[in-house]
C-alpha cells in the first residue's frame, strides 16, 4: 500500500451575508461523489469532478442531503484517527480561497454538534488512549505544536520566546524539522485546545499589529503521538493538521493564462524543464525550492502517510474562478503520489547468463544423468557472513541539542510545557489582555461585571479571542515604549505612544459610566466616526484604533440593565463583527474620499425616492404588495406606518445597500433601479388583480 | 495642437500624470474591501483627457469616424495575424492627423488597460481594439511604434486568458514583426506612450527612449514564449525565454541572481534534449552572472546583521543550486555518451567507438560554431569569461577513459561545490541527491574504464558513499530515499561480483576458484540479495505483511527485485549440499513469487516481459536441479 494517493474530499457551505447581498446564484451540484460547477457565463458549460467524498452542507440538517460536521469526521477523520494507531504519518489538510469554510471544517464552533474535524479527533485520541490505559504493556504520550507560515515565514505560535523567522530544517534521524519550534506535552483535550487558543491568540496579536490579512497565511497543527510498547522498540507518529490550505496557489500551471511580469520568467523555464524531465525520464535538477508549506507536506505523501484533503468550496456565482481553480487543484491532489523513482541498472547481462544457464538446464532435461554439469560453478568454499558497520555521524550541535530534547523525561516535558505557559500568559498579560480568574489568559470566557473590549478580526478564528479589561479608573492605551506604563499596548503604524485613555467610573446605584478620550493626534472611531474629545460609550460601541485595531466595547452591566428596561429589545438584525465595524467605517468616512460618488448616489437616491414615492402611492392600500415592496425596495422614511421591526430591517438593508453602492460599480447602481422599476410593475400587477 | 491653450493642454498632461501615479504607485495602497479605488479615479481622468482631446478635434472641424468610446462596432474589428503591420499606408505616423491618431489611440490604450486591470475584460477589450483602429489609419513611424507594440502585447494577455491562444498568438506575432521591421526600416530611438502628454521641457532621453521601448519587445517575446508553451510547441517555447534571457543581458535589465538562476534552468531544459553545447553556454553564463551578485557575506558578518545573514544564505544556496545544474550536464553528457557506445550487454562496443572517432574529427566543432551566434550570452564584460568557462568541459560526447575522466573530473568538482552548502545536517534530503548523482558519476566514468580492478575499485567507492547513509537514516521520513538507495547498493554490489568473476577466470588458467575469491565472490553476492530484499521488505506494512497489490511505481522494481534475489541465491557458492539446497529453495521462491503475481495480476505481465519468461523456465526447471541434488545427498548418506 505504499504511496497510496491522497484521500480528496470536497464540501460546500451556505451563502454568506456578502453573497446574499449580492443575490449570488449556486453554481455548485453534487450527486454520489461527484461535484459540478456550472459556468454562471456560459450556462452549458459545466464541468465534473469526482472525488472521494462530495459534501453538500449549502443548506440545512433539514435537507437529507444535507452533510453534517459529524458526517464529515466519521468518514474523515475517524480512518486517520485508526491510521495513526496503526503507525502511520497522519496529515489532514484544509485547502480553498479565504472564507471558503476551512475553519468551520477543521475547528468547527463551540456549540454542540458544531465542532470540526480537529476537536471531534482529539476527543477520540484520548478516549482511546484512557480505554487502553489499562493495558500495562502500551503507554502513550501526546505532544502539540502550533506554527504559523506567512510569507515563507515560519513562527512558533505557543512560545512567545520565539520570536522570528525559524528554519525548516533535514535531519538524518529526526527527519524534516522546524528548528527551535516548542513541542509542548498535553493531557487531555483540554490542554489541546488551550494550546490551540493561546496560539491563536498569539496568532491575532502578530496579524494585528503588521496589519496583515490571514488570506496568505497558513495554521499549522501538529500532534505527535507517540505510543510505546515497553517490551519494543519506541513507535512514533505524527499527526498533522493543518487548518490552512495553501491560499491563492502559484498560478502559473493554471490554464492558459499569461503571466505578466518577467518576475515569473524562471517559472515557466521552469515548467518547460520540468515538462521534458517527466516525458523524456531524464535526470535533472530544477533549481526551484519547494515552497515552506508544500516541503512540510512532502513527507505526508510518502509511503508512510496517510493524508486527507478537504477542499472549501463557496457556492456563489462571484466567487467562480477562484471555486473552479480549488476543484481543479483538489482532482489533481487525487494523484499525488510520492515521486520517488528507482531508476534501475539495464539487466541485459543477467538475462544473457540466465538464459544461458535455462539452456543448460534444458539440456540436462534432455539428457538426464550426465555428468554433474550443475557443479561446474561450484567449489569448495564457505558460506561467510559477514558484519555490518555501524556509522555513528559527527554530534553536531543540532544533533546534540534534539537528543538532548529526546532524554527529556515526560515529567520535564510536563514541567517545561507549563513554564512556556507561565512567560506566554505574562506576555499577554503585559499587554494588558484580560486573565480568567484562575489567571489564564485562554479559553473563551466573558466577564460578568467589569467593562472590557474585546478584538475583531476578519478571520473568524482571530475574532474575539484577545479581551482587555477596563478596570475602575484610568486606562492607558499605548505602545510599548511609550513615555509612562501603557495597561493596554498595541502596535503598528497608526498607534501613538500614548493613543488614547478609558477612564470607567460608578455611579449610586452601581451603574457605570466609561469614557473614551482620544490623544491629540491620535487615529480614533468610535461607530466609525472620527472621535476628537472625549466621548461616552454604550456597551456595543465599535472602537477602531489605529488603522487595524477593531474592537467592540461591552459593559456587561449596562447591557444587562437595557435588557431589564426593555426586555422585548432584540438584538440587531446583523452581527457586530469586524466586517460591521469596517463597513460602517467605510460608510462614515469613505464620503469623504468618495465626495464624487455621493453626488451621484444622491441624484440617484432622489430620483428613487421620486419613484418610491409614487410607487407607494399605489402601495398604501395593499399589505401584501407593500411587504413585497420592502424586500426589493428598502427605504426609509416611508411615508406608511412601519413596525418598529419592519423600520429597523430596512435601515439594515439601507446601510447595506449603500455600503455596496461604493465597493460596487456603477452598473450596479443601475441595476438597483431596474429592481425598483420591478418592484413598480409587480405592484402595478398586483393592484390589477385585486381589484 | 493649435487650437489648445497651452494652459489647456498642461491641465491635460497634469492629469495625464496624475492617472499614472494613480495606477503605478497608489493604487497598492489601496484597501482590500476597495481593491481598484486609485484605478477608477485614474480612469476617470482618463475619460476627462479623452473628451478634452476629443472636443479639439471637433472644435478643428475634422470629421473623425471611429474612436468614440461607449460605441460598440463588434462587426469590422481589425483582427491581427491578418498582416495589416501598417507599413506604408494611411496618414504617415508624423502627420498632424496622425500624431492625433495615436494620442487618442494612447488614451484609448491606457483606459483598456484600465478596464483589465480591473476585471471588466470585455470593456477593456473594446477600448484597447478603439486603439487598433485609430492606428490602423496610420502608418508605423517611430512616433507610434511603441504604442503598435504595447497595445499589442495587452491584447494577447486578454485573449490568452479567454483560452483563445491562437487569438493571442495572432497579436503578438504581429507586435514581432512590426518590431523587427521597424528596427530594420528606421531603428531610431521611439517616442514612449507617457511623452505624448509631457509638456516639451519633459521629454525623455534618447537612451531612456530605447530602454523602454525594448523592454515593452522583451515582454512581447516573454509572453510568445508562454504562448508557445502553452499551445505544446515547447522548442519554440524554450527558444523564446532564451531570447528573453539574452534581452535582459543586452539591456541591462537584470537582477544577477535571479537571470543566474533562470538561465541554469533553462541549461536542464537543453540538457534533457541532447543539446549540450546549448546547455553548457547557459551554464556558464549563469555562473559568470551569478558572480555579478557580489561577494558571499562572512560567516562573522552574517553573525552580526540579520540582512547580512539571509545575503548569506541566499547566494551560498543559489550557487550551490548552479553547481548543481553543472553536475547533472556531466552526468548526462557522460551517460548519453554510454549509451552511445554500449552493446547489448552495457560493454564498450570498440568498433562503435572508432566508427564515431573517425566520424567526429573536426567537422562538429565547426558545425557548433555556427550554430552557436545565435544564441549567445553577454555583454562586452563578461563575454570573455563566459567563453573561458566554457572551454573548461567540453560539450561533444566523451569518446574514450580520456575524455570521460575529464568530464567527471569537473562534475564532482561541482559535487564539492554543492556539498559545502548542502551538508548532511539540515539538508538530507538535497545531500543526498548530490551523493546519488556523485554515485552516478562514477557509474558511467566505471564504463569507460578499462582496467577491470579499477572498475570494481570506482563501484566500492560508490558503495562507501551511499552505504553508510542508507543504514543510519531514519527509515520511517527517509523511506522513499532509502528505497533509491538500497536498489542502487543492491545493483552495485552485483556489478562487483561480476567483474570479482570475470576477474578470477581472468586470472586464474584452472577451472577451480581459490578459496579467498570464493568468499569475496559470495560476500558481494548476499550483500546485493540483502539490499534486494531489504527493498522488498520496505513495501510491507508496519506489521511486516507483504502487500497484495503493488502501487504502479513500484511493481516493476519490486518484481525485478524478487527475480534478482532469485538469481542471487542460485549463484551462491557452497560446499555444503545442505546449504546449497536452501540456496536453491529460496531462489525458487522467488522466482515462482514473480510468476504467480503476474497471474493473479496480468496487467504487470507487460512491465517486466523478459524476466517472466525467463522466471517462468526457470519454475519449471529448477526442481529439477533440486531433485538431482536432494538424491545425492540421499545417496551420499
Amino acid at each position: 500500500m505504499a504511496g497510496a494517493s491522497v484521500k480528496v474530499a470536497v464540501r460546500v457551505r451556505p451563502f454568506n451575508s456578502r453573497e446574499i447581498g449580492k443575490e449570488s446564484k449556486c453554481i455548485i451540484q453534487m450527486s454520489g461523489n461527484t461535484t459540478t460547477i456550472l459556468n454562471p457565463k456560459q450556462p452549458k458549460e459545466n464541468k465534473s469532478f469526482n472525488f472521494d467524498f462530495s459534501y453538500w452542507s449549502h443548506t440545512t440538517p433539514e435537507d437529507i442531503n444535507y452533510a453534517s460536521q459529524m458526517q464529515v469526521y466519521k468518514d474523515i477523520g475517524e480512518e486517520m484517527l485508526l491510521h495513526a494507531f496503526e503507525g502511520y504519518n497522519v496529515c489532514i489538510f484544509a485547502y480553498g480561497q479565504t472564507g471558503a469554510g476551512k475553519s468551520y471544517t477543521m475547528m468547527g464552533r463551540q456549540e454542540k454538534d458544531q465542532q470540526g474535524i480537529i476537536p471531534l479527533l482529539c476527543e477520540d485520541l484520548f478516549t482511546k488512549i484512557n480505554d487502553s490505559n489499562n493495558d500495562n504493556s502500551m503507554s502513550y504520550s501526546v505532544e502539540v505544536s502550533y506554527m504559523e507560515i506567512y510569507c515563507e515565514r515560519v513562527r512558533d505560535l505557543l512560545n512567545p520566546k520565539n520570536k522570528g523567522n525559524l528554519r525548516v530544517r533535514e535531519h538524518p534521524l529526526m527527519g524534516p524539522y522546524v528548528e527551535d519550534l516548542s513541542k509542548l506535552a498535553v493531557t487531555s483535550y483540554n490542554d489541546i485546545q488551550d494550546l490551540m487558543d493561546s496560539g491563536n491568540k498569539a496568532r491575532t496579536v502578530a496579524a494585528t499589529n503588521m496589519n496583515e490579512t490571514s488570506s496568505r497565511s497558513h495554521a499549522v497543527f501538529n500532534i505527535i503521538f507517540t505510543q510505546k510498547k515497553h517490551d519494543m522498540e519506541t513507535e512514533n507518529t505524527s499527526e498533522k493538521v493543518l487548518t490552512k490550505g495553501v491560499g491563492g496557489g502559484d498560478g502559473v500551471f493554471e490554464g492558459a493564462n499569461i503571466n505578466k511580469s518577467l518576475t515569473t520568467l524562471g517559472k515557466v523555464i521552469s515548467a518547460l524543464a520540468e515538462l521534458n524531465k517527466k516525458k523524456k525520464k531524464v535526470e535533472s535538477f530544477i533549481p526551484y525550492r519547494d515552497s515552506v508549506l508544500t516541503w512540510l507536506l512532502r513527507e505526508n505523501l510518502g509511503g508512510n502517510s496517510r493524508t486527507a484533503m478537504v477542499a472549501a468550496l463557496s457556492p456563489a456565482d462571484i466567487n467562480y474562478d477562484e471555486t473552479l481553480s480549488t476543484l481543479r487543484y483538489a482532482d489533481r491532489a487525487k494523484q499525488i503520489r510520492c515521486n520517488a523513482v528507482i531508476n534501475e541498472d539495464p539487466n541485459n547481462r543477467l538475462v544473457r547468463e540466465l538464459k544461458e544457464e535455462v539452456a543448460r538446464l534444458k539440456d540436462l532435461l534432455y539428457a538426464q544423468g550426465l555428468g554433474d554439469i550443475i557443479e561446474s560453478e561450484c567449489h569448495r568454499g564457505k558460506h561467510n557472513s559477514h558484519s555490518q558497520k555501524m556509522h555513528i555521524y559527527r554530534l553536531t550541535q543540532e544533533t546534540e541539542k534534539i537528543i538532548a530534547e529526546l532524554n527529556e523525561t515526560w515529567e520535564e516535558k510536563l514541567r517545561r510545557t507549563e513554564a512556556i505557559r507561565m512567560e506566554r500568559e505574562a506576555l499577554l498579560a503585559e499587554m494588558g489582555v484580560a486573565m480568567r480568574e484562575d489567571g489564564g489568559t485562554v479559553g473563551v470566557f466573558s466577564p460578568k461585571k467589569t467593562p472590557h473590549l474585546v478584538n475583531l478580526n476578519e478571520d473568524p478564528l482571530m475574532s474575539e479571542c484577545l479581551l482587555y479589561y477596563i478596570k475602575d479608573g484610568i486606562t492607558k492605551v499605548g505602545r510599548e515604549n511609550a513615555k509612562t506604563r501603557q495597561d493596554i499596548v498595541l502596535s503598528g503604524h497608526f498607534i501613538k505612544d500614548e493613543h488614547c485613555t478609558f477612564s470607567s467610573t460608578t455611579g449610586p446605584q452601581g451603574e457605570g459610566c466609561v469614557i473614551l478620550e482620544p490623544c491629540e493626534g491620535a487615529e480614533t472611531y468610535v461607530n466609525g466616526k472620527r472621535v476628537t474629545s472625549p466621548i461616552v460609550l454604550r456597551s456595543g460601541n465599535r472602537i477602531i484604533m489605529g488603522k487595524s485595531h477593531v474592537f467592540r466595547f461591552n459593559d456587561p452591566e449596562q447591557a444587562r440593565l437595557e435588557r431589564e428596561r426593555t426586555p422585548c429589545a432584540e438584538t440587531p438584525v446583523e452581527p457586530v463583527d469586524w466586517a460591521f465595524a469596517q463597513r460602517e467605517l467605510l460608510e462614515k468616512q469613505g464620503i469623504d474620499m468618495k465626495q464624487e460618488m455621493e453626488q451621484r448616489l444622491q441624484e440617484l437616491e432622489d430620483q428613487y425616492r421620486k419613484e418610491r414615492e409614487e410607487a407607494s402611492n399605489l402601495l398604501e392600500q395593499q399589505r401584501l404588495v407593500r411587504e413585497n415592496f420592502i424586500q426589493t425596495s428598502p427605504l426609509i422614511n416611508s411615508p406608511v406606518p412601519w413596525t418598529k421591526r419592519e423600520t429597523e430591517l430596512a435601515l439594515w438593508a439601507f446601510r447595506k445597500w449603500r455600503f455596496y453602492q461604493f465597493t460596487s460599480l456603477r452598473d450596479l447602481l443601475w441595476g438597483n433601479a431596474i429592481f425598483l422599476k420591478e418592484a413598480n410593475a409587480i405592484s402595478v400587477e398586483l393592484k390589477k388583480k385585486v381589484t | 495642437m493649435a487650437s489648445l491653450s497651452s494652459d489647456e493642454w498642461r491641465a491635460i498632461c497634469d492629469k495625464f500624470t496624475n492617472a499614472q501615479n494613480l495606477t503605478e504607485v497608489e493604487s497598492r495602497n489601496d484597501p482590500e474591501n476597495d481593491p481598484f479605488r486609485s484605478k477608477y479615479k485614474a480612469r476617470e481622468l482618463l475619460r476627462e483627457i479623452y473628451c478634452s482631446l476629443k472636443s479639439f478635434e471637433v472644435s478643428e472641424g475634422e470629421e473623425d469616424g471611429g474612436g468614440e468610446s461607449g460605441d460598440p462596432r463588434p462587426s469590422e474589428q481589425p483582427v491581427d495575424g491578418q498582416r495589416e503591420d501598417g507599413f506604408g499606408q494611411g496618414f504617415s505616423g508624423d502627420s498632424p492627423a496622425g500624431l492625433r491618431a495615436a494620442k487618442l489611440g494612447a488614451v484609448e490604450y491606457y483606459l483598456g488597460v484600465n478596464h483589465v486591470d480591473t476585471e471588466e475584460l470585455s470593456a477593456g477589450q473594446e477600448h484597447l481594439m478603439n486603439c487598433m483602429k485609430l492606428l490602423g489609419r496610420c502608418s508605423v513611424s517611430s512616433e507610434n511604434v511603441s504604442l503598435f507594440i504595447h497595445v499589442r502585447n495587452q491584447l494577447g494577455i486578454l485573449w490568452a486568458g479567454r483560452d483563445e491562444t491562437e487569438t493571442a498568438q495572432g497579436f503578438l506575432e504581429t507586435a514581432e514583426s512590426i518590431y523587427q521591421h521597424y528596427m530594420k526600416e528606421d531603428g531610431s530611438p521611439p517616442t514612449d506612450m507617457t511623452e505624448y502628454f509631457t509638456t516639451e521641457e519633459k521629454l525623455l532621453t534618447h537612451q531612456e527612449r530605447t530602454k523602454r521601448f525594448e523592454l515593452a519587445y522583451t515582454h512581447t517575446m516573454y509572453y510568445l514564449a508562454q504562448v508557445y508553451k502553452n499551445l505544446g510547441q515547447t522548442e519554440r517555447a524554450a527558444t523564446y525565454c532564451h531570447s528573453t534571457l539574452q534581452r535582459q543581458l543586452q539591456l541591462n535589465q537584470f537582477n544577477p541572481m535571479e537571470w543566474a538562476l533562470n538561465a541554469a534552468t533553462l541549461s536542464q531544459y537543453y540538457i534533457t534534449k541532447g543539446r549540450y553545447m546549448e546547455g553548457r553556454h547557459c551554464l556558464s553564463a549563469a555562473t559568470v552572472i551569478s558572480g555579478l551578485a557580489g561577494e558571499v557575506p562572512s560567516e562573522a558578518a552574517a553573525q552580526e546583521s540579520e540582512t547580512e545573514n539571509e545575503r548569506r544564505e541566499q547566494l551560498r544556496q543559489k550557487r550551490a543550486e548552479i553547481a548543481r545544474c553543472w553536475i547533472k550536464y556531466c552526468l548526462n553528457l557522460l551517460q548519453d555518451a554510454k549509451k552511445l557506445l554500449e552493446d547489448n550487454i552495457g560493454e564498450l562496443d570498440t568498433d562503435r567507438q572508432d566508427e564515431l572517432k573517425r566520424a567526429r574529427r573536426g567537422e562538429e566543432e565547426e558545425e557548433e560554431k555556427g550554430r552557436k551566434s545565435a544564441l549567445l550570452f553577454g555583454s562586452e564584460d563578461t563575454f570573455d569569461s563566459i567563453a573561458s568557462l566554457e572551454e573548461k568541459v567540453r560539450c561533444l560526447f566523451p569518446l574514450d577513459f580520456t575524455e570521460a575522466r575529464a568530464v567527471f573530473l569537473v562534475g564532482q568538482n561541482y559535487v564539492t561545490q554543492a556539498k559545502e552548502y548542502f551538508q548532511m545536517d539540515g539538508y538530507v534530503t538535497d545531500h543526498i541527491e548530490i551523493l546519488q548523482d556523485h554515485s552516478a558519476l562514477f557509474r558511467a566514468l566505471a564504463f569507460f574504464e578499462e582496467d577491470l580492478e579499477r572498475r570494481c575499485k570506482m563501484h566500492k567507492r560508490r558503495v562507501d558513499m551511499l552505504e553508510p547513509i542508507c543504514t543510519d537514516l531514519n527509515a520511517q521520513y527517509y523511506l522513499m530515499i532509502r528505497r533509491q538507495l538500497m536498489f542502487e547498493l543492491a545493483e552495485t554490489y552485483s556489478e562487483m561480483m561480476d567483474l570479482k568473476l570475470t576477474l578470477a577466470n581472468r586470472q586464474a588458467d584452472t577451472q577451480s576458484l581459490d578459496s579467498h575469491t570464493i568468499k569475496k565472490f559470495n560476500h558481494l553476492c548476499s550483500a546485493s540479495a540483502k539490499y534486494f530484499q531489504m527493498f522488498l521488505d520496505s513495501l510491507c506494512s508496519p506489521e511486516g505483511k507483504v502487500p497484495e497489490h503493488l502501487e504502479e511505481e513500484v511493481l516493476r522494481p519490486a518484481l525485478v527485485a524478487r527475480f534478482r534475489v532469485a538469481r542471487l541465491h542460485s549463484r551462491l557458492i557452497s560446499s555444503s549440499p545442505s546449504v546449497q539446497l536452501d540456496n536453491l529453495n529460496r531462489s525458487l521462491e522467488n522466482y515462482k513469487y514473480v510468476v504467480q503475481y503476474c497471474e493473479t495480476h496480468p496487467e504487470a505481465a507487460t512491465t517486466v516481459e523478459t524476466e517472466l519468461e525467463l522466471s517462468k523456465e526457470m519454475v519449471g526447471l529448477l526442481p529439477l536441479k533440486i531433485n538431482r541434488l536432494k538424491a545425492r545427498m540421499a545417496a551420499n548418506n
